[in-house]
Order: structure tokens, then C-alpha cells, then sequence
């Protein structure tokens, strides 16, 4: 058989051989049968030589022709072979992706925490500067400076935990509200004063429902050379729309508070009803004398609002007790 | 306080009868509301009748037959009650009456006769408390006997309301019904019924004389006499406005002091006159002096407290509590009542020295109105004349020191410059009028103010009375924008800390700042321990409760020891908080601290083995800490401090200064708080970790390939690795980008006392491939130094 013959066999014959390779491994046989170094392709190659020269460049691209078109039948076919084979290995990876994933733990900031954040949050946008103060405050500070007479029924024990520290007593007590820090405050800095202060406040209340011996306040000073009633709707009002949302409805109702005059409570419509979310008003000139501030000069306006009460209107959470129960399945659930 | 709609128009016709709106007004009176309700009656069917034949019942001797007309109709009735006879007005539920809401009447046969509906005592009708007889309605309304057939409710108030309001503490003045009809008056700009007694004609001299020896703590009293009293009920219109106001009706003596009260303010006490001496004293108690008050306590005076004294001894303790042997009793036939002005001050002191808070003293607290006086104690004896069959007697008033009503300048600036709004002159004069006000002049305004109202002192004061009448919602509000600096650099590295803590998986409780020694205890700190001196909370809430935490670890261990109680595994728990220690200045030291717990077991997922924590979990979250905030110089030492573990705890330290503690807590200390297994915990000083370190510098990472190897040293059991780290890292210099401790061996083949450490360098160079001749000598430097620092050798060769 001349080579020609064994080339047009060797064509004929490999597509079907190429085609019954069922794996990459019976591929390689018949490659190395039909273009290996022992092929006939191999073979007539080498031979080449030994051909007349005037056949030699017709052979020569007769063997090519057949060598590229069987590499080209033979890759295709391992490309074939290659992709079921990657197939059939990832399929024996499978798993149940439905069993739980490992989750990296995630811990949470306390709901009253981040309600502090973002009430801050908000009057920092608007200008305002943060300063925090003692828990642990003096009776001037905590009422004297702030306009509450010397026989104000607050300062009795049955309202103010007082501390047994120092030679004078009952001098020293545990915050009843953060507005000792707006004295402190002015004490220290001139006007103008935009503030805010979160903190942890106490009364001498036992915990129920709706009170706690702790409990956190932001409270809030703005001082100017021409401050009004209406600067302080203003602002709260926006407060309320960035806490609450864009519809929140808001009221402003007359209250009493030893250190603002006229002092009111805003109100905010939630879940049906009026709620009180904040006191506020005009800050009382009184306080501004005990701190040095000339109230002919500077008018001002304070709030301060309780942030656990906050968080509570926000997440539906009807019993203070909760915000101080430290019950992982109740802190997990903070986000 | 508590009135009814029905008692407000007694002073004032309001030109709305919608309690909502009502509500609003109050709100916006700065009166809030905190809640309104119908008093709704809850029976129908119900008739007035006038008992005609009252006759014995054949077969019961505890029931009688009537005949009752009930207007066109006599039925036949059979009652149980005795505190009637013929000619009696009651109230009749004729067969198809419904009480209560759901009980029907009908016909029924009691023994043998058949009764054509029921003759009703008030409880039964729900509208008041008395079941001991049937309702006799002649005796408390007068017209009723003209109504016969009419309904029973015609003769109570329509569609009446009771309204709770909060009364600020600067408003005594509202602390009456009368009060409140002030103020809705001046909100509707309508007429103020001004009570109309015809007592002041009763001017007779007293038999009683006053002597007031201290004029600052009482300036007014005033003693009205009755005579002729007969104890008894008042009548159930009066009963009725008492129980709506949430005062429980006694008798006709006590419910006239209350209901005067409640209705006009001023709280006055009655004095059994038989069992007074005629010469009273007003003075400051005797030192050791006693008196019985009115809730059988006997009490020791002291020099700041007033009394009310006879000649004999204290009759009360003034303005807060009568005296008992003094007290009106169902004997009593003439009575003192008592309507003095006394001074705040003394008051709260003597009550709060007491513990004894009356209604009376709330109110004196406040600061009543010495004008009111003589009004109030008229009033009562006016209710006693009405419904406890009393005569007028003689009048005392001793007034030696009436207040001089103040009189304020208020510059008409001043209303726009605190409210932002122009008022005119002619409308601020109108709502300050309204609201019982002086005015004169334009402007500025020159206003006096009432006696009643004690807390308008100041311009700014006016400006809340006229806003309050303006009307808040009035007020058009301003976004006013500050100038502030913003959230200061602690502050907001205070949150980022927080945010690692998060990231670490610990979840943030707020604990109390309370603890109680038994916590200190538990802990097993030594005597000297700092953390023994807690400050104490002079009136704790709690004993538990009872001084203020010198560490956070006592409420974390408890939350954690909670958890485990509740069956919840996996705790790991921080809080931010204050401690309070003793300083030197005026306050307590209370700097912030940052303490974390983590017990339980620890689950990596479905798949993955549970494990626990332990002392590396601790000090790893200190590394985490430490590079997050980026901390100069951190590091770790052992220590040996309650309740760690001493051998398994380390304190934490910022450049060596020591800044807080963290690693295994005493297996004891956890067993005693219900913790089992291996818990760890940390307290650690916020200060130095949230103090501004400005910004950190970028360097930039080397593109050049590394030279990474391992060296491993043998040393002594006792030698800390920290010793063989720190040589590395003095030696290495630069090009030291990684060191990592990856194995330690203790073993057989190491002998006794002796330990392997291995770790795994990588140097690097930032310009330079770095090539092994290059590093030769460095790597034998590194070998050198800790061979020197540990006394170790190395394992193998270089």
C-alpha cells in the first residue's frame, strides 16, 4: 500500500476511532496511532526524503492536509471529552447548598445606643457640637444652676439618688436629667452654643414598665444673639421628619420645666396616638445669670428627650424592662 | 385633676361641648390631657317613682311589698331595702330595664308574689357606692318628686365628661376646678362665673382667737366657726363629682373640705371645735415636742416646723396633717375650719422630714393663694350649712402680712424677641386680661400679677402667658443652622470602637451602674482592692442596688451567668459604660471603661467542631483592639489580679503604660456566678483607646518577592514567648513585614522544663529583590539576640 493509500485509509478510519474514544485516556491511543510519532503521518514524513522531488511537495501536503484536519478532529473531540470530564468531577462536588451557611458572628450596638447615634446624627448636621458630662453631678449643676428652687419637690430622695461622697451632705447625686451639662457648657464657652449631650441619667425610680432607675437622654442647647421660640420649632421639627420620616406630625403643648420659660413638651402622632417625645423651651434667664451669659445679650433655646423611649416607639417594644435585660435573644435581634 | 364637664359649667359656659375639642384647648393651655372618658350610664329603663303603700310580705320578713307610681302606672313591687317609707322618690326599673349593661329586669316572683320590676340602690345603678339601701332621690334632688314617670337620668348630668389633667408644679392656681374654668374661659374669651356666697355677711366675732407668731411661714389664717353639725352622707350629686375626681366620699364634713378643694383649690382642715382650746397659736414647733397626727403617728418636732397649737399642746402639724386628738368625729357638733396661707418652705421640709405627703401639703408646696383664704373656709362651712345641717358662727381672720402682688415692666420687644412673632400692645393687653392680669401702659406693659399665681415673676414669664393664649401652632417655626465643630474626634473613634467590638461578634448591654457588695464579694477581691471602696447610694432603690459599680465585670459576669440560666450557648457580651471611684476633687472619678465576657460554647457552623474560649481569645481581641484604633506600642504582660485567672490573664498595656486587663476568669468566681467551663472577660479604659492620634501614614507595600523561613528555639518552660518576639522585632528592623508564632512543643524529646517555639518570618525589602548571602547575617543577628534574650538555642541549623 502506498502512502497515498494509507493516508486516504488512515482518513477514512480515524473519525469513527476518534469518535469511539470514550475518555480522555482512549483518545491519547488513537492520537498517538494517528498522528503519534509511530503513525503513518510520522512515518511518511520521515520518508519524505527518500520521495522524488517532483512528487515530494505534492505528498508533503497530502500528509499535511490529512495531519491537521485528524489534530483538528482529535482536539475538538478532547475539548469534548475535557468539558464532560470537568462535569462529571464537579458533579461529584455537589452538596446541599441549603444546609446553613457559617456565618461570620455579628454582634449588635445596643437599639438605645444607636438611637443616641442618630439623634446626635441629626442635630450634627445641623451644626450642633457633642460634649458629654458626670453622671455623677453636683446639686448645683444638677438644680441650683438650672432655676430649681432650694425646696423643689425633685430634689427630694424619693426622685434623686444621692451619692455619700464629700464632707456636704446630699451635695453629691446621680443626674436626674443631661441638662447639668448645659451650665457646664456655658460655664466654659462663650456664645454662640449649638450642643447636643447624650448620656445616662437616674431617678429614683424602681423598674417597671415604663420607668428605670437608668435611663438615657439627648439633650440639646442652641444659645445666640437672637435665638426665638420659633428657631426651636423649627429645628425640633425637622429633628422629628429625620427620626420619624418626612410625614411625621408634630405639636407643641405648654409645660413647665424649672429652666426654660416658656417651656413646652412636643408631641409626635405615632401609631395613632399623640406621644410625648421631648421637652423643650426658651432657655430661662435665670440660668443664663447663673452661668455668666447677660440675658439682655443672648437668648437660647433647650431640649432634652429620653432616648430609651425612643427606641422603644421605634422597634415596638411596649416594656422598658427589656432595654435592660441583657437576653442575648433580645440583643440578637437589635440590628 | 379630675373634673367633670358637668362641675366645669358650674363657672363657665363653654361654646363647645365636644370633649375633644375641649381636650385640645386644655393641651394647648399647656393643661394636658392625659386622658378623657364618658361617664356613661350603663342602664336603661330606669324611672323615677314615688313609693305609694309600703306593706309587709305574707311569707318573708326580710322583703316588703310597695306600690310605686311611676308616672300612669302603679306597680307592684317587692324590696328588700328598709331606708324608706311611703311618700319616698326612688328609682324604679321597670320590667324591660336593663342594668349594668346586661342584666334584664322583668317580672319575677319573690315568695309567692309576683314584682313588676326592681326599686334600685346606686350601686346597682352604677353611679355610686351605697348598696346598704335603695337610692331616696327627695333627699339629694329636690325636683325629683316633680318628675314622677320622667327617666332616672334626667336628673344627672347629660353626656358628661371627666377629664384627667396634668397640673405643672408651677400651677397651683389650676389645681381646681375653678382653676381650669379660668382657663378654658380665657381661652374661649368667655364669661367666668365668680362663686356668689352669701357668707360675707356672716362677719360675727369668733370664739376663737389667732395669733400667728411667725408671719413668713404664715401670713394668713383664717378659722370659720359652724355649729349644730350632723354628721351623715353628703348628698350624691356631691358624691358623685368626688368619686368622678377620684376621691373616695366619707362623710358630710370630710366630703366638704375635699369637695371645696377639689373645686376651688384651697385645701383647709376642720378642727373639732368642743375639743379645742379657744386661744390659738400659730408658731414653731418646741424642740422634742410631740403630737399625734390624724394617722395615729406620733411625731417629734423639731424647732423648723410649724404648728397649730391651742394653749395646751400642737392641734397639726401646719399645712400638712391635723391633729388626733383634735379630729371631727360623728360627735362632733361645732367645728373650726381652718384656711390658712402656709409658707412652701416649711412645708416641704417638715413633710419630707416626715416622709408624710398629703394632699394638702402637695398643694401648700406649690404655693396657694393667700387670698383665697377666707373664701375657702366659707365655702365649706357654706356645703356644711347646705348638707350637714350646720349654722354659721363666728369668724376669725388674722392677716398680718398680705403680699404685695408683684408688677412686672414687660418691653413689648421682648414678646418678638423670645418668640420670633410680632404681637401688638392692644392684643398682648387683651390675652394677659383674659388670663386675670393687670395691665396699664402700651409699652411697655406694666402688669401685676394675681396672688394665685406664684410662679410669674420674670418678662419671660408674661411672654409664656401670652404664648401660651397666642397659641404655640401659632408660631411659625425656623431651620436655624449652628456653627458647632461637629462630632469631636473621642466621640467618634468611641463609635468606631464600638463598631470593632460588633465586628468581634460581642453584642452591647447597658447594665445598671448599680452594684451591691455581695457582687464585690463574688468577685473574691482582696481587702485592698481598689475596687472595694465603692461609693455608697445614700437611698438605694435596691441593697442589691446599693453603691456604685467600681467595674464592669460584676454586671457582664451576671448577664453572661443569666444567659446560661436561660439555656442560650454562645455569649459574648460588651458594655461602654462609667465606673465611680473615689477621687480627689469635688466629684468621684468616673471614667469610662470598656468590659466584654465570653462564655458558652462556640459554634463555627453545621459542620464544625464546638469549641470554648479561652485566654488567646482574649488577648486577641485585644490585638484586634489595638490595631483597629490604632494603638502605639500594644501590648500584653502577665498579672496576677482578682478575679482572673492568675496564670491565664494578662494586663493590656498602650507604650507600657498599663491600661486594663483581660484573659480567664477564676474557675471559682465563674462557678459562683453559675458559669461552667472556661470564660473569659476584660476591662479595659476607654481614654486612652478613643483619644485623638491623628491621622495613620500609608507605606506602601513592596513589590519585591519575600524571603520567608522558620526558626525554631528551645528554652525554658518559663520563658515567655513574648521575650523571643520582642528580640525578633528589635533585630529584624524594617525589613521585617511578618512574625508569626506557628507552633510550640513541649515534650519527651525535649526533656523536662523545656519547650519549643517556632515561628515564621518573612523579610522583604522595599527597592530589592533580597537575596540569601544579603540576609545571611541578619538571620544569624536574629538567632543571636534571642538565643541571648531567652538563654534558648536554636533547634536545627540556619
Amino acid at each position: 500500500m502506498s502512502i497515498q493509500q494509507a493516508l486516504d485509509a488512515l482518513r477514512t478510519d480515524t473519525p469513527s476511532r476518534v469518535a469511539a474514544a470514550a475518555d480522555l485516556e482512549q483518545l491519547a491511543a488513537v492520537e498517538a496511532e494517528t498522528v503519534g510519532k509511530r503513525s503513518i503521518i510520522a512515518e511518511g514524513r520521515r520518508s519524505l526524503g527518500a520521495v522524488p522531488e517532483t512528487d515530494r511537495k505534492d505528498l508533503g501536503r497530502a500528509i499535511n492536509e490529512v495531519a491537521v484536519e485528524l489534530e483538528s478532529l482529535i482536539a475538538t473531540r478532547r475539548a469534548e471529552l475535557e468539558r464532560s470530564a470537568h462535569a462529571a468531577a464537579l458533579a461529584s462536588d455537589a452538596v446541599d447548598v441549603t444546609l446553613p451557611g457559617r456565618a461570620p458572628k455579628r454582634g449588635t450596638i445596643h437599639i438605645i445606643q444607636q438611637a443616641l447615634d442618630e439623634v446626635v446624627d441629626i442635630f450634627v448636621a445641623m451644626g450642633y457640637t457633642v460634649a458629654t458630662g458626670p453622671e455623677a453631678e453636683t446639686e448645683y449643676y444638677n438644680f441650683t444652676a438650672l432655676n430649681f428652687p432650694p425646696a423643689h419637690p425633685t430634689r427630694l430622695e424619693s426622685d434623686t439618688l444621692y451619692l455619700d461622697y464629700g464632707d456636704v451632705p446630699e451635695e453629691i447625686l446621680l443626674r436626674t436629667h443631661t441638662s447639668p451639662m448645659q451650665a457646664r457648657y456655658m460655664e466654659q464657652h462663650d456664645p454662640p452654643v449649638y450642643l447636643v449631650v447624650p448620656g445616662r441619667t437616674y431617678r429614683s425610680d424602681p423598674l417597671d414598665p415604663t420607668h428605670s432607675p437608668v435611663f438615657h437622654q439627648v439633650e440639646g442647647l442652641a444659645v445666640d444673639t437672637d435665638i426665638t421660640f420659633g428657631d426651636l420649632k423649627g429645628v425640633l421639627e425637622h429633628f422629628a421628619r429625620e427620626f420619624l420620616g418626612p410625614e411625621a406630625k408634630v405639636k407643641f403643648i405648654p409645660h413647665f420645666f424649672p429652666f426654660t420659660e416658656p417651656s413646652a413638651e412636643m408631641h409626635v402622632w405615632h401609631n395613632g396616638d399623640w406621644m410625648e417625645l421631648l421637652g423643650c423651651g426658651m432657655v430661662n434667664p435665670a440660668v443664663f445669670e447663673a452661668v455668666g451669659y447677660d440675658p439682655d445679650e443672648v437668648t437660647g433655646f433647650a431640649f432634652g428627650m429620653g432616648a430609651d423611649r425612643l427606641a422603644m416607639a421605634r422597634h415596638g417594644i411596649t416594656d422598658l424592662r427589656h432595654l435592660f435585660d441583657p437576653d442575648l435573644r433580645s440583643m440578637e435581634q437589635y440590628r | 385633676m379630675k373634673p367633670t364637664l358637668d362641675w366645669l359649667g358650674d363657672f363657665v359656659d363653654l361654646p363647645t361641648s365636644d370633649p375633644e375639642e375641649i381636650a385640645a384647648a386644655l393641651d394647648s393651655l399647656g393643661l394636658k390631657v392625659e386622658s378623657w372618658e364618658p361617664i356613661q350610664q350603663r342602664f336603661s329603663g330606669v324611672v323615677i317613682g314615688r313609693v305609694l303603700e309600703v306593706s309587709p310580705h305574707p311569707d318573708a320578713d326580710k322583703v316588703r311589698l310597695t306600690r310605686v307610681d311611676v308616672g300612669g302606672e302603679v306597680l307592684d313591687i317587692v324590696c328588700g331595702a328598709w331606708n324608706f317609707s311611703e311618700g319616698a322618690v326612688v328609682p324604679v326599673a321597670v320590667p324591660g330595664a336593663v342594668l349594668q349593661g346586661d342584666l334584664a329586669i322583668g317580672e319575677r316572683a319573690i315568695r309567692g308574689v309576683t314584682s313588676y320590676g326592681m326599686i334600685c340602690s346606686e350601686q346597682e345603678l352604677e353611679v355610686g357606692e351605697d348598696a346598704t339601701g335603695i337610692m331616696v332621690l327627695d333627699d339629694d334632688y329636690p325636683d325629683a318628686a316633680n318628675r314622677i314617670g320622667q327617666p332616672f337620668e334626667s336628673l344627672l348630668p347629660v353626656g358628661d365628661v371627666v377629664f384627667d389633667i396634668e397640673i405643672t408644679s408651677n400651677r397651683p392656681d389650676a389645681m381646681s376646678v375653678y382653676g381650669i374654668a379660668r382657663e378654658l374661659a380665657a381661652y374661649y374669651d368667655v364669661p367666668l362665673r365668680q362663686p356668689d356666697f352669701p357668707l360675707d355677711v356672716y362677719n360675727d366675732e369668733a370664739t376663737t382667737t389667732v395669733t400667728i407668731l411667725d408671719e413668713v411661714a404664715c401670713p394668713r389664717f383664717v378659722g370659720r366657726e359652724v355649729h349644730g353639725i350632723t354628721v351623715g352622707a353628703s348628698p350624691h350629686r356631691m358624691r358623685a363629682r368626688l368619686i368622678a375626681a377620684g376621691v373616695r366620699p366619707i362623710n358630710n364634713v370630710v366630703d366638704a373640705s375635699n369637695y371645696a378643694m377639689i373645686e376651688f383649690g384651697h385645701p383647709t382642715h376642720a378642727f373639732d371645735r368642743d375639743r379645742l382650746g379657744d386661744t390659738i397659736v400659730v408658731r414653731r414647733a418646741d424642740e422634742s415636742e410631740e403630737v399625734i397626727t390624724l394617722d395615729g403617728v406620733t411625731r417629734t418636732l423639731q424647732t423648723t416646723d410649724i404648728v397649730v397649737a391651742d394653749a395646751e399642746r400642737p392641734v397639726a402639724l401646719a399645712g400638712i396633717m391635723g391633729g388626733a386628738d383634735t379630729e371631727v368625729s360623728d360627735d362632733t357638733d361645732s367645728a373650726l375650719i381652718e384656711a390658712a396661707y402656709w409658707e412652701p418652705p416649711s412645708v416641704l421640709l417638715t413633710s419630707k422630714r416626715f416622709d408624710l405627703r398629703s394632699e394638702a401639703s402637695a398643694r401648700f408646696e406649690r404655693g396657694m393663694d393667700p387670698e383665697a383664704c377666707r373664701h375657702a373656709a366659707d365655702r365649706v362651712a357654706e356645703l356644711l350649712v347646705a348638707h350637714a345641717g350646720a349654722t354659721i358662727g363666728g369668724v376669725v381672720d388674722s392677716y398680718p402680712a398680705p403680699p404685695t402682688p408683684a408688677v412686672i415692666e414687660l418691653p413689648m420687644s421682648e414678646i418678638e424677641r423670645l418668640l420670633g412673632v410680632t404681637v401688638e400692645s392692644t392684643q398682648a393687653t387683651d390675652l394677659l386680661t383674659r388670663l386675670g392680669f393687670g395691665v396699664e401702659g402700651s409699652d411697655p406693659l406694666t402688669v401685676t400679677v394675681p396672688t394665685r399665681r406664684p410662679d410669674v415673676g420674670r418678662p419671660a414669664d408674661l411672654v409664656e402667658e401670652i404664648a401660651r393664649l397666642y397659641g404655640f401652632e401659632n408660631i411659625p417655626g425656623r431651620l436655624r443652622m449652628g456653627n458647632g465643630q461637629g462630632l469631636p474626634v473621642a466621640e467618634r473613634r468611641l463609635r468606631k470602637l464600638r463598631s470593632v467590638m460588633v465586628g468581634a461578634g460581642y453584642h452591647e448591654a447597658l447594665n445598671f451602674s448599680f452594684i451591691g457588695t455581695a457582687d464585690l464579694d463574688r468577685l473574691g477581691l482582696p481587702d485592698g482592692d481598689a475596687a472595694r471602696n465603692g461609693i455608697r447610694v445614700l437611698n438605694p432603690l435596691r441593697q442589691e442596688e446599693g453603691v456604685m459599680r467600681t467595674t464592669m465585670l460584676p454586671g457582664l459576669l451576671r448577664a453572661a451567668s443569666l444567659n446560661v440560666s436561660r439555656r442560650v450557648e454562645d455569649i459574648q457580651i460588651f458594655e461602654i459604660g462609667k465606673v465611680f471611684l473615689p477621687g480627689s476633687g469635688k466629684l468621684p472619678d468616673q471614667p469610662d471603661r470598656l468590659g466584654f465576657v465570653a462564655a458558652g460554647v462556640r459554634t463555627a457552623g453545621w459542620d464544625r467542631r464546638k469549641s470554648g474560649y479561652d485566654v488567646y481569645d482574649a488577648t486577641g481581641l485585644w490585638e484586634t483592639i489595638a490595631a483597629a484604633m490604632d494603638l502605639p506600642e500594644p501590648a500584653v504582660q502577665p498579672v496576677q489580679r482578682a478575679p482572673f485567672h492568675p496564670g491565664r490573664a494578662a494586663a493590656v498595656t498602650i507604650g507600657g503604660d498599663i491600661v486594663g486587663t483581660v484573659g480567664e476568669v477564676d474557675p471559682a468566681v465563674a462557678s459562683a456566678m453559675g458559669l461552667d467551663g472556661r470564660v473569659i472577660a476584660g476591662e479595659i479604659d476607654v481614654a486612652p483607646l478613643v483619644i485623638d492620634r491623628g491621622p495613620w501614614v500609608f507605606s506602601v507595600p513592596s513589590q519585591y518577592p519575600p524571603q520567608i523561613f522558620d526558626l525554631a528555639f528551645e528554652v525554658d518552660e518559663g520563658v515567655p514567648a513574648a521575650k523571643i518576639l520582642d528580640a525578633i522585632n528589635d533585630t529584624a528592623g524594617d525589613m521585617l513585614e511578618r512574625l508569626e508564632v506557628f507552633d510550640v512543643y513541649a515534650g519527651e524529646s525535649l526533656g523536662e522544663g523545656r519547650k519549643s517555639i517556632a515561628v515564621n518570618l518573612t523579610l522583604r525589602a522595599p527597592d530589592r529583590t533580597l537575596s540569601d548571602e544579603e540576609t545571611a547575617p541578619l538571620r544569624r543577628s536574629i538567632v543571636a539576640a534571642v538565643e541571648s534574650a531567652t538563654g534558648g538555642e536554636l533547634r536545627g541549623s540556619l
